[in-house]
C-alpha cells in the first residue's frame, strides 16, 4: 500500500491504516519556512505574505525540494488580525510579520470592529493561493491556518487587557471572543471553499500555561470548538504552546482530529489524554536549527516510538533551519516501517 | 481608626486578592495618617505582590490573576511613590528590559518586569519590538546590572543572539549579565548565544537575576 502525502494525512487523521507517518509542518503560526527555501525559490518574504504566486511558489518550492508533506498558508499569523483592524509589520526575509498596532485600547470597544470582509486585506492573497495549490492537485495536503480565538482576540486588544477581562469582565470577554469566533469562521469557510483540504488552529496564547484549567476550559476550549464545529474540514487540526500537564484531563473536550503539541510535553505522558485523536510533534525547533541530520533523525524516531502519530516540528520553525535538517526530519518518517493499525 | 500595622496588611491583602479598585483608597488613608511611604510599599504592597507570586508559583494563580494583582500594585504605588523622599538610592541595581525586534508579544516581559521591580530593582523597560541597536545604546546610557531579553516568536529569537553579539562589539558585554525568556527559547540557546541564563517564569527570573549578581 503506497499512499499520497493527501491520502496518509487524512488515514492519521482518522485513525486509519497509512503506510507511514506522515511529516507535516502546518504554516500559519507554526512557520514552516526558512531563508534558504526562500532564495532557492525566488519567492522570498515578505513579497510572499501578499503576492498569491508568491505565497503559492514558496509552499510548492518547500515541497517539491523535499520539505514536509503538506502545503500550508499563510506563513505568519497576522492575516486576520489585519483584516480586523490591526496594523502589522510586514517583516522581513528573516522575521515574520507581526501586529504592532492594536485596534482596540480595550475589550470593551469591540463592537467598534468591522466584521471581517473576504476582500480585506491579505486574505484575497491567501484565498488566491490556495486556489493556485488546489488546482489539479491529488497528491499534496494543502492546509489553511487560522490564528486561535483567544490569540486573535489578544492582538485585536493588548493580551494582558483579555487576561484581566476573562476574570474581571468575563460577559465581555466571552461577547469579544464570540464575535472573533464568527470572523474566524467565516474565513475558514473561505479557505475551504478555495480547496484547503484541513483546517489548522494554532493557539499561542490561549495556553493552560498562561491561562490555568479554570479559564483555558472557560474561554480557550469552547471558541475552538465553536470555530472547528462549525467548519466542514476534511481535517482539523489543533495546536497549543506551552506546558500542558495543568490541562490534560480538559484535552479530550476539544474538537478535532489531530492534536499538535510543544517540545516541552512528554509525549507518552500526554498520549492517553488524546484518545480518539492523532497525536502530532513535537520536534523542538531550536534541535532543527541547530543539530545534525543524524540527531534530527533519531529525535524523529523516539517522537514516533513514543506514541505519536504525525511527525511535525512542534512550534514555529526559526528561519535560519537548513533545508538538509528539514529533508533529513522527512526521511525518519519515509524509512518508518508501514504501520499495520 | 485603622492601626498602621493593619493597613500594611490591608495593602497586601489589596495586591494579592486583586482587589484593584480598593488599593488606591487603602493607600490614601495609610499616607493621610501619616505613615512612612516606603515602609507602606516594602511592607504592604510588595508583600502583596510576593504572595501572588507564590500563589502563581504554586498554580493557584495564572497570568490574568498575577496581572491584576499587579494592577492592584501600581495602583498602590501610585499614590504612595510621589511622598517617597527624593534621595538617590544607594547600590541601585538596574535592568533594562525588552523584547527584541519582530515581535509585540509582552506580556511575559512586562510580568518580569513587574517581579524585578518588586524585588527591587531598577527598571528600564525598552517596550517591545525593540531595535537591537537600541539595546547597546541603553546600556551605554544606563550602565545597568543586567539586561533582560523576551521574545515568544521562533523567528525573532536570532536578534537576541544579534544583541549579545553587538554589546560583545561595542565592548560591553564584560559589564552586564544577559538573561533571556519566551516561549522558543531555552537554557541551551542562551548557552548557544551567549547570554548568562534563562528563566522559564517571572518568579523565576528574580532568582535568577539574584544569582547571577551574588546579591
Amino acid at each position: 500500500m503506497k499512499q499520497t502525502a493527501k491520502e496518509r494525512l487524512f488515514a492519521a487523521a482518522k485513525s486509519q491504516p497509512f503506510d507511514r507517518p506522515p511529516c507535516i509542518c502546518p504554516g500559519g503560526m507554526m512557520n514552516m519556512m526558512f531563508q534558504e527555501i526562500m532564495e532557492q525559490s525566488g519567492c522570498p518574504w515578505p513579497a510572499a505574505h501578499v503576492e498569491p504566486e508568491k505565497m503559492a511558489g514558496l509552499a510548492k518550492a518547500l515541497y517539491q525540494a523535499g520539505g514536509f508533506e503538506n502545503y500550508g498558508l499563510p506563513y505568519c499569523m497576522t492575516v486576520e488580525a489585519e483584516a480586523l483592524g490591526a496594523k502589522v509589520n510586514m517583516g522581513d526575509l528573516l522575521c515574520e510579520p507581526h501586529v504592532v498596532e492594536s485596534p482596540l485600547a480595550d475589550c470593551g470597544e469591540w463592537q467598534s470592529l468591522p466584521q471581517l470582509s473576504l476582500e480585506s486585506g491579505r486574505i484575497p492573497c491567501v484565498l488566491q493561493a490556495l486556489r493556485l495549490l488546489s488546482a489539479g492537485n491529488e497528491e499534496v495536503p494543502l492546509i489553511g491556518n487560522l490564528t486561535g480565538p483567544v490569540s486573535l482576540a489578544g492582538t485585536l486588544v493588548d493580551m494582558d487587557k483579555l487576561l484581566k477581562a476573562m476574570r474581571k469582565m468575563p460577559e465581555t470577554a466571552h461577547a469579544f471572543l464570540d464575535f472573533v469566533a464568527e470572523q474566524l469562521i467565516r474565513y475558514g469557510n473561505a479557505m475551504l471553499e478555495a480547496g484547503a483540504d484541513a483546517i489548522c488552529i494554532s493557539e499561542p496564547s490561549g495556553t493552560g500555561e498562561l491561562l490555568g484549567p479554570r479559564y483555558f476550559r472557560d474561554y480557550t476550549i469552547p471558541y475552538l470548538n465553536r470555530v472547528m464545529d462549525a467548519l466542514s474540514a476534511p481535517v482539523k487540526i489543533i495546536h497549543i504552546c506551552g506546558r500542558m500537564q495543568n490541562v490534560y484531563e480538559l484535552l479530550e473536550q476539544l474538537h478535532c482530529d489531530i492534536f499538535s503539541f510543544d517540545a516541552v510535553v512528554p509525549i507518552k505522558e500526554i498520549r492517553p489524554y488524546l484518545k480518539g485523536k492523532a497525536a502530532m510533534g513535537n520536534i523542538s525547533t531550536l534541535t532543527l536549527n541547530e543539530t545534525t541530520a543524524e540527531r534530527v533523525q533519531a529525535q524523529a524516531r523516539h517522537a514516533l516510538r513514543s506514541g505519536v502519530d504525525v511527525l511535525a516540528p512542534a512550534c514555529g520553525l526559526p528561519t535560519t533551519t537548513p533545508l538538509s535538517i528539514v529533508q533529513a526530519m522527512v526521511s525518519a518518517a519515509r524509512e518508518e516501517e508501514a504501520c499495520q493499525s | 481608626m485603622r492601626t498602621k500595622e493593619e493597613l500594611l496588611a490591608e495593602l497586601a491583602r489589596c495586591v494579592v486578592e486583586m482587589e484593584d479598585d480598593s488599593v488606591a483608597d487603602v493607600a490614601r488613608e495609610y499616607a493621610e495618617a501619616g505613615h512612612d511611604p516606603k515602609e507602606g510599599i516594602l511592607n504592604g504592597l510588595i508583600i502583596g505582590m510576593n504572595q501572588a507570586a507564590d500563589l502563581y508559583d504554586q498554580e493557584e494563580y495564572y497570568i490574568p490573576e498575577l496581572l491584576i494583582c499587579s494592577a492592584a500594585m501600581y495602583n498602590g504605588l501610585d499614590v504612595l511613590k510621589p511622598l517617597l523622599p527624593q534621595e538617590k538610592q544607594e547600590n541601585e541595581q538596574k535592568i533594562v528590559i525588552g523584547v527584541v525586534q519582530g515581535d509585540t508579544h509582552d506580556i511575559g516581559k512586562n510580568l518580569v518586569k513587574i517581579m524585578l521591580e518588586a524585588a527591587g530593582f531598577t527598571m528600564i523597560d525598552l517596550g517591545r519590538d525593540v531595535p537591537v541597536e537600541r539595546f547597546v545604546d541603553a546600556v551605554r546610557a544606563e550602565n545597568p546590572q543586567v539586561v533582560a531579553l523576551s521574545t515568544l516568536m521562533s523567528t525573532s529569537m536570532q536578534n537576541m543572539g544579534r544583541v549579545v553579539q553587538l554589546l560583545e562589539e561595542a565592548g560591553l558585554r564584560q559589564q552586564v549579565k544577559i538573561i533571556i525568556g519566551g516561549g522558543p527559547v531555552s537554557t541551551a540557546f542562551a548557552r548557544k548565544i551567549g547570554a548568562d541564563g534563562y528563566s522559564v517564569n517571572a518568579t523565576d527570573a528574580v532568582h535568577l537575576v539574584r544569582e547571577l549578581l551574588g546579591a
